[in-house]
C-alpha cells in the first residue's frame, strides 16, 4: 500500500489545465522526487496533495483512504505538511514561536517551548536555534524552521518545494541527510526539483510531470541517466520548431555583459560571474528554469538592481553604475517580467503610461503637450496592433497580449539599440505569443540586439540564433539551435555537465 | 467568517462613486431620521429646514459656499497629498498654522492697505501651514517615518501653540481676560463677493481648479502619480521619491494653510484657539469621499458645507448641531460600504473556493 | 512644597494614568493584531456619556461602567465591520468614527449637561494599608477602577505572550497571510481586538465622566484619546511600557495646572506640547532602530487582509 496516491488529478484554472490526470504514488518511508520544467503541473499537484486546491476530478488517498481537503488545515490534521518554495514565517517570531504557532497548548512558557522544539529537532538532528528570531537566520535555517514546523504537526508525508533553491551546497547536503532520517522514521518526503543532481543525491524514486500529466511514474533513481530524464521533462528530441531567418552577418555588439555578479539582499550571489555579448541583429536567447538568476540578471542589465561586480556596456559604453533612466538614454530598452508591477502603472491610463519613455521630451515647459502625447499613443496603438477600449480607461482593463504588446511597442518605440526581454511571452494567448514573436523578430530585423529570456524552450529554439542556459547564477552552456537538440537544452537546465559535441560549447566549471 | 466571503465581481455592480455617495446619503438620512425620532423631533421638519437655511435661498448657498471654502481646502489638501498614497491627518493644525502665520502679519503691518495686507496675510497664512508640514515631511522622506502619526501630533502642538498666543503674548488686553486675539484691522477682511460669502470663494476655486489641472497636466503631476503607482516603477523612469515626497506634503501642508488664512480674513474677526473647527478632520473625510479628485472634492464639500449650515440653522430649533457630524461621519460609513458591495459580492465559503497563495500567480510550476 | 500639594498631584497623575492607560491598552491589544483604530477619542466620549447616562439612570457605577464599555465596543465594531471585514480603508474610517462618536455623544448627551453624577467611584477603603505615609493617601486610595486598569494590562501582558490564542493574535498582526495559511482565523481575530480595544476605551471614557471629572459636557474628552493612540506607539506596543508611558503623560497632564505652586515659570500649555512631541521623537528613533532590523510596529498594521481565490 502507498502512503500517499493521488489518481487521475485534474486542476483547471481560467485560461489553462495545470493538471490533466496526473497520477502519483509514493511509498512510505521513501524520499520521492516530481520533476518537470516550468509549467509542467508539479507545484499544482503538490497543493492538491496539501490541501491548496480542490482538485476537479481525481482523487486523493493517504495510506489508501481516500482524503477530501478543503483547506490546508485539513491536510495539517492529516498529517501531509508542505514547505513552500517563499516560507511562511514571522520574522519577528522567535523559532520556537513560529513553530508552535499552528497548535500547540493553550499556555505556553518561552523556556517550555524552546525545550520542546529543541528536543524535536535534535530527533531529526536538525540544527536549530529556538531562541533566536527568524529574520537574523540564514535561508537554510529558516527552511529548517518550516520543516520543523511540519514535524511539529506529525506530519507523515512532507512536501518540499524547489528546496535547495535558496540553500548552499552544503545546507543542501544538511538537507539530504535530514530527509534521509526522516524517512527512516517511516514518513514520506517528496521533493519538488527540477535540479538532476540533487535528485541522485538525495531521492528514491522520482515521477516526472510534462504538460499537466505523468509522464514516467516512480522511476528508481539508480535506473535513471541525464538524456532520459530530460527527455521525459521536455519532450522528444525530434521535436521541430519554425526557425526564423537569421541574418548573416551578425553586427557589432551591442551588448556586453562582462563578468557580472550580483547578490540579492540576504548575500547570496544569484549571479555568478556572468559573461555574454549579443550583436546587431542578432536574438541571444537565454534558457533556465525560473529562479536560476535569470531575473536577477535581467533586472542587473537593466537597473534596477545594482551590480556586486562586473560590467555592462552598451554599445561600448559602460552603463554599469547608471540609473535605469540613463540605460534607456544609453540604448537599452527593458520589458521586464513583473509587467504591471514595474514596467507598467496599473491605475494610470493608456496614455499616461505610453508616455514614461517619452514624456520628457513631450513636455512643452512644466507641461506635457496631451495632443502630442495622445497622438504617438495613438501611432503606438496602430503599429503594434493594441486593443484598448478606451484610452482614457485605467491600462489594468486590457489583456495581457494587449499590455504586453503596448509595453513592448513603447519600449522598442525608443529606438534602443539591445532590447531586453524578460518572459515576454508568459500568460499570454497564442495570438498573443505569436505577435509578440513577430515583433521581436521585426526588431532583430531592423539591427537591434534582442537578450531574450524565457522558459518556453520552443519559443527559444524558434527564435534565437544563440542559445545560453542558466543554472544556479552561471551560464553552462552555449548551443546552436540549429544543431543542439531539446533534450540536451533540457538536461543542462537541469544541470547535468555537458560535454562539447557539435553544437554545444560548454562554459567553464 | 461565518461561511461568507467577499468575492471580486466580474463587473463592478455600478461605475462611479457618485452613486456610492448617493448610497452612503440615503443611510445617512435615514440613520439621522431614526436618532431625530428617538429624541422627539420630525425628521421631516429638521431636514427640510436644513434644506432651506442651506441651499433654499441665494443667501443660504452663499453661507453654504463660505463654508465650503475650508472644507474643500483642507480636502484637496488631503487628496494633494493622497495622489502619493501618502495621509495627511495634520489639516487640523496647519489651518491653525496658516491662521496663526496669516494673524502674525497682520501683528507686524496693521496699517498696510487692503489690497497689499490681504495677500500678505494669505501668504503668510500659506507658509504657516507648509512649515508645519515641513517637519514630517522631511523624516518621511530621509527616515521613511509614518507621515499619519507625525502630522496627526502636530495638530495638537499646533493646538496649544495657538492656545497660548490667546492666552498669553497675543491676548486681547480689551477683551477681559478672554482667550482671544484682538480683533484684526478692518481692511484685513475680504471683500464679499454676495450675500455672505467673500471672494475667499473665488480664491478657493481657483486653488482647487488650478491645482487639479496642474496635476493633471503637468509633468510634476504627472510623476506623482507615477511614483504613488510603484517604488519600483518610478526608479524604473527616473524619478526621485524622496523630492516628491517632501514637496508633496509641504504642498499639502500649504494648501490647508491657506484655508486658515482664508478664515482668518473672512468669517472670523480675530485668531482664536477654535479657528480650524473640526475642518481639518472633515476635509480627510471629503477627500475619501472624493476618491481624492480635485473635482469630486469641490462637490464633495460643498455638500458638507451644506450640511454643517444646515446643522446650524436648526440649533434654534432645539436639535444639536452635532447632528450635522453624525450625517457626515455617516455618510462616510454608508459610501464606504456601498463602494465595497459595488465592487464584491458576497459568497458563501464552499469547499470549491480555494484557499490562499502567497505567491505571485502564474509562478507555479 | 508641602505634603498636601505633593500628595494632591500624585494622586492626579494616578487618575489621568487610570485614564490614559485604559484606552492606550486597548488601542495596544487592536494595533497588536494589526487594525489601527483611530477612533479612540469618539469611542471614549460615547463611553463616557453612555455611562453617565446609566450612571443618573441607575445610580450603579459599575453598571454604568460596564454600559459604557459596551457602547465603545459596539462603535468599534463598525470600523471593524468597515475596515477588517470589508476591507475599506483603516484610516479613513478611524476617522470618520471619532467624528460619529463624538457627534453621537454630544447628541445623547445633550440634555445632561448640567446633570450631577448619579454614580460615582469613590476610592476603595482598603483598611489600616491607607494610613502607611505617602503610599497610603496616594496608591492605596486609588479607585476600584484604577485596580481594574492595573489588573486588565497584567491580564493582556500574560495573555499576549504566554498564550498560543496571544501568539495567533500577535501573528495577525505581523503577517495576516501566513497566520491565516496556519489555520488562524484572521478576520474572527482582528474584529475581537477591535471590539476589545473599543471596550477599553469605552471604559476609560466612562471613568472620566464617573470619576475623574464627574459629570458630562461636549469636549471633555479633551484630545486625551489622541494622547492615546500617541502612547500606543510611545509604548512600542508593550502593555508594561504603555502603563510606564501613561504615568508619564498623565503626569503632564497632572503637572499643568500646578505649575504655578511649585513655583516654575513655564506656561502650561507648552508643556502640555510635550507628549506629541515625545512620541514623534520615539517615532524617529524606533524607525533609526528598524534600519537594519524589522521594527517594533506590528508588521501588517493598516492593511486590510483578504485572501486570494485561485
Amino acid at each position: 500500500m502507498f502512503a500517499v496516491e493521488l489518481d487521475g488529478i485534474w486542476k483547471r484554472f481560467p485560461g489553462v489545465v495545470a493538471n490533466a490526470g496526473a497520477t502519483l504514488r509514493v511509498r512510505p518511508g521513501s524520499v520521492h522526487a516530481v520533476l518537470g520544467e516550468n509549467g509542467a503541473g508539479k507545484t499544482t499537484l503538490m497543493n492538491v496533495l496539501a490541501g491548496g486546491y480542490l482538485p476537479d476530478e481525481g482523487s486523493v488517498l493517504l495510506d489508501g483512504k481516500p482524503q477530501h481537503f478543503t483547506r490546508p488545515a485539513d491536510a495539517i490534521a492529516a498529517g501531509v505538511g508542505m514547505v513552500h518554495q517563499e516560507f511562511r514565517l514571522i520574522p519577528t517570531f522567535t523559532v520556537a514561536e513560529n513553530v508552535v504557532l499552528g497548535s500547540g497548548p493553550w499556555l505556553l512558557s518561552k523556556s517550555a517551548i524552546e525545550t520542546q522544539v529543541a528536543e524535536l529537532a535534535d530527533r531529526f538532528h536538525l540544527a536549530t536555534t529556538p531562541d533566536r528570531e527568524v529574520w537574523q537566520l540564514s535561508m537554510g535555517e529558516r527552511q529548517r524552521v518550516e520543516i520543523l514546523k511540519a514535524l511539529w504537526t506529525d506530519a507523515r508525508v512532507l512536501i518540499l518545494d524547489e528546496p535547495t533553491a535558496v540553500l548552499t551546497p552544503p545546507e543542501a547536503d544538511e538537507l539530504g541527510r535530514i530527509t534521509r532520517s526522516m524517512a527512516d522514521d517511516g514518513r514520506c518526503i517528496i521533493f519538488i526539483s527540477h535540479k538532476l543532481d540533487e535528485v541522485t543525491s538525495f531521492c528514491d524514486e522520482a515521477t516526472v510531470l510534462r504538460g499537466g500529466q505523468t509522464t514516467a511514474a516512480s522511476l528508481p533513481v539508480a535506473d535513471l541517466d541525464a538524456g532520459r530524464i530530460a527527455e521525459l521533462m521536455v519532450g522528444e528530441a525530434t521535436e521541430v520548431s519554425q526557425r526564423r531567418n537569421r541574418i548573416e552577418p551578425v553586427g557589432d555588439t551591442v551588448l556586453d555583459v562582462s563578468s557580472v555578479v550580483v547578490t540579492d539582499v540576504r548575500g547570496r550571489t544569484v549571479v555568478n560571474g556572468v559573461s555574454l555579448d549579443v550583436g546587431a541583429g542578432e536574438i541571444v536567447g537565454i534558457a533556465g528554469v525560473a529562479g536560476n538568476g535569470q531575473r536577477p540578471l535581467a533586472d542587473c542589465i537593466a537597473g534596477l538592481t545594482r551590480t556586486t561586480s562586473g560590467r555592462v556596456t552598451v554599445d561600448g559604453n559602460d552603463i554599469t553604475t547608471d540609473k535605469p533612466s540613463a540605460r534607456s538614454a544609453a540604448g537599452l530598452a527593458y520589458v521586464p517580467e513583473d509587467r504591471l508591477g514595474v514596467g507598467l502603472a496599473p491605475r494610470m491610463t493608456v496614455t499616461e503610461n505610453t508616455m514614461m519613455r517619452s514624456y520628457r521630451r513631450l513636455s512643452k515647459g512644466p507641461f506635457i503637450d496631451r495632443s502630442a502625447a495622445d497622438a504617438e499613443t495613438d501611432a503606438l496603438i496602430d503599429t503594434y496592433n493594441v486593443k484598448v477600449g478606451q484610452k482614457k480607461s485605467p491600462i489594468a482593463a486590457l489583456s495581457g497580449g494587449n499590455l504586453q504588446r503596448l509595453l513592448v511597442g513603447r519600449e522598442v518605440e525608443t529606438n534602443p539599440r539591445v532590447l531586453v526581454a524578460a518572459q515576454p511571452t508568459r500568460g499570454l494567448d497564442v495570438q498573443g505569443v505569436a505577435a509578440i514573436q513577430q515583433l521581436l523578430v521585426d526588431q532583430a530585423a531592423a539591427g537591434i540586439g534582442i537578450l531574450l529570456i524565457s522558459e518556453d524552450l520552443a519559443e527559444l529554439f524558434a527564435l534565437s540564433d544563440r542559445l545560453l542556459v542558466m543554472h544556479e547564477g552561471r551560464v553552462v552552456g552555449t548551443f546552436d539551435p540549429d544543431d543542439a537538440t531539446r533534450a540536451d537544452v533540457g538536461a543542462a537546465m537541469a544541470g547535468v555537465r555537458q560535454t562539447a559535441t557539435a553544437g554545444i560549447t560548454v562554459e567553464g566549471a | 467568517m461565518f461561511g461568507y466571503r467577499f468575492v471580486r465581481r466580474e463587473t463592478p455592480l455600478w461605475g462611479g462613486q457618485l452613486r456610492a455617495f448617493l448610497v452612503g446619503l440615503l443611510i445617512a438620512l435615514l440613520a439621522g431620521a431614526v436618532l431625530l425620532v428617538l429624541a422627539g423631533h420630525s425628521p421631516i421638519d429638521v431636514y427640510s429646514k436644513m434644506f432651506s437655511s442651506s441651499l433654499g435661498s441665494t443667501r443660504a448657498i452663499s453661507s453654504t459656499l463660505g463654508r465650503a471654502v475650508p472644507l474643500g481646502l483642507a480636502g484637496l489638501a488631503v487628496a494633494v497629498a493622497g495622489s502619493m498614497g501618502m495621509w495627511n491627518i495634520g489639516a487640523e493644525g496647519q489651518i491653525i498654522a496658516g491662521a496663526i502665520g496669516g494673524a502674525w502679519v497682520a501683528r507686524l503691518f496693521p496699517d498696510l492697505a487692503g489690497p497689499v495686507l490681504i495677500p500678505a496675510m494669505l501668504l503668510g497664512a500659506v507658509a504657516g501651514g507648509a512649515l508645519l508640514a515641513l517637519g514630517p515631511a522631511i523624516v518621511r522622506s530621509r527616515l521613511g517615518v509614518s507621515e499619519i502619526i507625525t502630522t496627526l501630533m502636530l495638530n495638537e502642538v499646533a493646538i496649544r501653540i495657538v492656545r497660548y498666543l490667546v492666552n498669553g503674548p497675543w491676548q486681547d488686553p480689551a477683551s477681559n481676560n478672554f482667550p482671544v486675539a484682538p480683533i484684526l484691522p478692518e481692511q484685513s477682511q475680504l471683500p464679499t463677493l454676495f450675500e455672505r460669502a467673500n471672494i475667499g470663494v473665488l480664491i478657493a476655486a481657483v486653488v482647487l481648479l488650478g491645482v487639479g489641472a496642474f496635476t493633471a497636466r503637468s509633468r510634476w503631476g504627472y510623476e506623482l502619480r507615477i511614483a504613488g503607482s510603484s517604488e519600483q516603477t518610478a526608479e524604473y523612469v527616473g524619478i526621485s521619491l524622496k523630492q516628491k515626497v517632501l514637496t508633496v506634503l509641504v504642498l499639502s501642508g500649504a494648501i490647508a494653510g491657506l484655508a486658515g488664512g482664508l478664515e482668518l480674513t473672512g468669517s472670523a474677526d480675530r485668531l482664536v484657539e477654535g479657528v480650524a473647527n473640526g475642518w481639518g478632520f472633515a476635509g480627510i473625510i471629503v477627500a475619501a469621499l472624493a476618491l481624492l479628485r480635485p473635482s469630486g472634492v469641490a462637490a464633495v464639500a460643498v455638500a458638507f458645507g451644506a450640511i454643517q449650515i444646515g446643522g446650524l440653522a436648526i440649533k434654534t430649533q432645539g436639535v444639536p448641531s452635532s447632528i450635522a457630524n453624525i450625517l457626515q461621519a455617516m455618510i462616510l460609513f454608508g459610501a464606504l460600504a456601498a463602494a465595497v458591495f459595488g465592487t464584491h459580492t458576497l459568497v458563501r465559503s464552499t469547499a470549491s473556493t480555494s484557499v490562499s497563495s502567497t505567491t505571485a500567480a502564474g509562478a507555479d510550476a | 512644597m508641602n505634603e498636601t500639594t505633593l500628595i494632591g498631584l500624585v494622586i492626579s497623575i494616578l487618575q489621568f494614568g487610570t485614564l490614559l492607560y485604559l484606552a492606550a491598552l486597548g488601542e495596544t491589544i487592536a494595533e497588536k493584531s494589526g487594525v489601527l483604530n483611530l477612533g479612540v477619542e469618539g469611542m471614549m466620549a460615547m463611553g463616557g456619556v453612555i455611562a453617565f447616562f446609566v450612571g443618573v439612570g441607575t445610580g450603579n457605577p459599575w453598571l454604568a461602567l460596564i454600559a459604557g464599555a459596551v457602547a465603545g465596543a459596539a462603535l468599534a465594531l463598525v470600523h471593524g465591520l468597515v475596515s477588517v471585514v470589508m476591507g475599506a480603508d483603516q484610516v479613513v474610517s478611524g476617522l470618520a468614527l471619532t467624528i460619529l462618536g463624538l457627534g453621537l455623544a454630544a447628541f445623547i448627551g445633550r440634555d445632561l449637561v448640567s446633570e450631577p453624577p448619579g454614580a460615582q467611584f469613590s476610592a476603595l477603603d482598603l483598611g489600616p494599608l491607607s494610613d502607611i505615609p505617602w503610599v497610603g493617601p496616594t496608591m492605596f486610595s486609588m479607585t476600584a477602577v484604577s485596580w481594574l486598569a492595573l489588573a486588565l494590562g497584567a491580564i493582556a501582558a500574560f495573555f499576549l505572550t504566554r498564550t498560543r490564542v496571544g501568539l495567533q493574535l500577535r501573528a495577525v498582526g505581523e503577517s495576516a497571510a501566513t497566520a491565516d495559511a496556519g489555520g488562524t482565523a484572521v478576520v474572527k481575530f482582528r474584529l475581537v481586538a477591535v471590539a476589545i480595544g473599543g471596550a477599553l476605551a469605552g471604559m476609560s471614557g466612562g471613568y472620566l465622566t464617573l470619576s475623574l471629572a464627574p459629570g458630562w459636557s461636549e469636549g471633555t474628552t479633551a484630545g486625551r484619546g489622541w494622547i492615546a493612540v500617541a502612547l500606543v506607539i510611545f509604548g512600542a506596543w508593550k502593555p508594561g511600557r504603555v502603563l510606564i508611558g501613561s504615568l508619564l503623560f498623565g503626569g503632564l497632564i497632572a503637572l499643568e495646572p500646578r505649575l504655578q505652586t511649585f513655583g516654575v515659570e513655564i506656561s502650561p500649555i507648552l508643556l502640555s506640547m510635550l507628549p506629541y512631541v515625545l512620541t514623534v521623537a520615539v517615532l524617529i528613533a524606533i524607525s533609526i532602530r528598524s534600519r537594519n532590523r524589522p521594527s517594533v510596529a506590528p508588521a501588517a498594521i493598516g492593511q486590510a487582509y483578504r485572501r486570494e481565490e485561485r
